[in-house]
């Protein structure tokens, strides 16, 4: 019952209430995952050095592609969690949790034997030198090592949204970056253990939270919960959420291999700081892209909803309030980039040499921010009305399609600014293609 | 009589699985719902017609699909139910089963009716299958199409239809198990298959 009166409220209520009630929780979840990543930077720039900053940029698309396999398991699973639950089906709901259990286990420990092996080489072709192989050495290796606590943790998580708990599971994302945040700084200034100290924080609290995580699918009271018996793999749970999950997948699977050639560009143009600016660049700008991500999330089954009701009018203002919520986050993020590059790399490092390669970066990749929350929010708005491809490709000619030939021009004719220059580049192109992908949705939907 | 009593009929295309449903509530004077269900659905969801016959139109739950179908979130590690999946539309159909059967003595025709009230009681599950050139003659003739079209036409849609039902009952479309009966409408004849499941269905709900 409750379900349906708010589906109707998706049909009437005030488009501006509607969309903050349901973006808030996101935007706060998104803000929170990508603080993670910018307090560990911030504690390995200020407390470690330079050069452990171009250390830790050379782990993002192993950190990534570990998180993209969680995200193979983790979305696939909580899909068909969710579809089970609707139909009361707890037998099959809690097979899929066991099984979920044991394949995050087979991968976790796969990619971890797999990745300490060769991890070295894997290193020095993602970028790293002789210099920023020692930290992203020793970073990687506790990382890797607790891989299979990051895989259930991110799996059960995702899990613990499914089965409607989505309190407990921003509660937990929330309380691993606190007790992050409260480790990293002592493991790193207390007890001097570099950057080691923030793996282990890491690791720590991912830990922590993975033990509240069972803890809560061990609950007798709960009526999903593990059981001994939903471990045996069952071939259709283990097929069909890998196949939901293999787009998530490759997405992020993408996205690490274009880190990975930025990251080598820049090391065979600019040297190992240059890394480490990209690193920083990096992690600020992915700041401001999670909130409007959040804001997407609370954009989608108003969007969803009113357009599936023919209600084009509701349709365009939802999306029209979020583009422009959207673009006054990454103004925010323009203003900061373009006014006051040095102090935000100076947060990160207090080295003169890497703030200045950061804020000159800086300035040239936020660029076209005020444009890109459109481009964002466009691209998932086509998800939302259940275009899906267009979405994929949206997404992709930002990310892949324009940004890879630049990647591959740019650099030979201005070296690190090239590299620098071909994300705002990428960035306005895939604005122009949504916009006229956009516009031609809008004229259709109009007739 | 005792209470309310349900048919869930799953059917191979051409096999007369419809036509039994409705010879059947006639002779239990009780409705069939078919794709009258979808037009329910969508009037009161407020959700168009089109986007569950498009849900119903999908061939494939496969590996194919699931890349380029997105059929989930492309954000890293969040998990979305999209208004418009396929999975939220199948929930919505699957309320408004609920709702009819709460109401009154009913005949429901796919959907996975069968799974989606598999926790209500006096459910008769049945599967008709029938031969292949009985399924494609009555193809060709109903939709006035060739024969050798309709077997084309036949093939998809059982690839269609057990694809839909496997994923979203997690049984094997037309597999035994899935069912109380299965039976071959050819066997018979279509009337006299109605006579016998009449006769099995007032043995079990004691009518």
């Amino acid at each position: 019952m409750e379900k349906k009166e708010a589906t109707i409220a998706l049909g009437t209520d005030n488009i501006w209430k509607l969309l903050l009630q349901y973006a808030i929780p996101s935007v706060i979840a998104m803000t929170a995952s990508s603080l993670y990543n910018i307090t560990d930077s911030i504690f390995i720039g200020q407390g470690v050095g330079a050069l452990a900053i171009s250390g830790l940029a050379i782990t993002f698309p192993l950190m990534n592609l570990g998180a993209a396999f969680g995200s193979l398991v983790g979305v696939g699973a909580a899909t068909l969690m969710s579809l089970r639950l609707g139909q009361k089906d707890y037998t099959t709901a809690n097979r899929i949790l066991g099984n979920v259990f044991i394949l995050n286990l087979i991968l976790g420990i796969s990619y971890s034997i797999i990745v300490l092996t060769f991890l070295d080489p894997i290193l020095y072709f993602f970028g790293a030198s002789e210099a920023t192989l020692p930290y992203a050495h020793d970073y990687m290796e506790i990382i890797s090592i607790g891989n299979l606590i990051t895989h259930m943790y991110l799996g059960l998580n995702a899990l613990l949204r499914a089965t409607g708990k989505p309190q407990k599971a921003m509660l937990t994302t929330l309380l691993s970056v606190a007790i992050n945040a409260i480790l990293t700084p002592i493991f790193i200034y207390g007890l001097n253990w570099g950057i080691k100290g923030a793996a282990f924080a890491t690791m720590l609290a991912q830990t922590a939270m993975l033990i509240w995580q069972i803890n809560i699918f061990c609950n007798k009271n709960n009526i999903i919960r593990l059981k001994k018996s939903a471990f045996r793999l069952k071939r259709r749970i283990v097929f069909d959420s890998l196949s939901i999950g293999l787009s998530p997948f490759s997405m992020n699977a993408t996205a690490c291999v274009i880190i990975i050639i930025i990251n080598q560009t820049l090391t065979r143009h600019g040297g190992d700081l240059a890394v480490g600016a990209y690193g920083i660049i990096n992690r600020v700008a992915f700041l401001f892209v999670m909130i409007v991500l959040g804001l997407n999330q609370g954009m989608q089954p108003i969007a969803g909803y009113n357009y599936g009701a023919r209600q084009t009018s509701r349709v365009y203002a939802v999306l029209r309030h979020t583009i422009l919520l959207a673009t006054g986050v990454m103004l925010l993020g323009f203003i900061m980039g373009e006014f006051t590059p040095r102090a935000i790399a100076s947060i990160f490092t207090p080295e003169k040499n890497l703030i200045d390669i950061a804020a000159g970066g800086l300035k040239i990749v936020f660029i076209c921010f005020p444009i890109v929350g459109f481009q964002i929010v466009t691209s998932n708005f086509f998800q939302s009305i259940g275009k899906a491809g267009k979405a994929i490709y949206l997404s992709l000619t930002r990310q892949v399609l324009f940004l890879l030939p630049c990647l591959l021009i740019f650099p030979s004719i201005w070296g690190v600014n090239g590299v620098w220059a071909s994300i705002p580049a990428a960035d306005l192109l895939a604005s122009i293609n949504a916009g006229y992908l956009l516009y031609r949705e809008y004229k259709k939907t109009k007739k | 009589m005792t209470g309310k009593y349900y048919i869930n009929i799953g059917r191979q295309i051409g096999s007369g699985g419809l036509e039994i449903g409705k010879k059947l509530a006639q002779h239990l004077n009780i409705t069939c719902y078919d794709r009258q269900l979808i037009e329910i659905a969508s009037k009161e969801s407020g959700v168009g017609k089109e986007f569950f016959e498009k849900a119903d139109e999908k061939d494939s739950y496969s590996i194919f699909s699931g890349m380029f179908g997105m059929r989930s979130s492309l954000i890293n590690q969040v998990y979305t139910n999209y208004f418009l999946s396929n999975e939220n539309l199948f929930q919505i159909q699957s309320n408004v089963i609920h709702k009819l059967a709460e109401k009154r003595s009913c005949i429901f025709v796919g959907r996975c009716a069968d799974y989606v009230l598999k926790e209500t009681p006096n459910c008769l599950n049945i599967f008709i299958s029938a031969n292949k050139n009985d399924r494609t003659k009555r193809l060709a003739e109903l939709q006035h199409i060739s024969e050798n079209n309709a077997l084309h036409f036949m093939e998809k849609m059982d690839k269609k239809r057990a694809a839909y039902y496997n994923y979203f009952s997690n049984k094997t479309w037309g597999a035994a198990e899935s069912y109380h009966i299965c039976i071959n409408s050819s066997l018979l004849g279509i009337d006299e298959t109605v006579q016998t499941i009449l006769h099995i269905a007032k043995k079990k709900m004691c009518l």
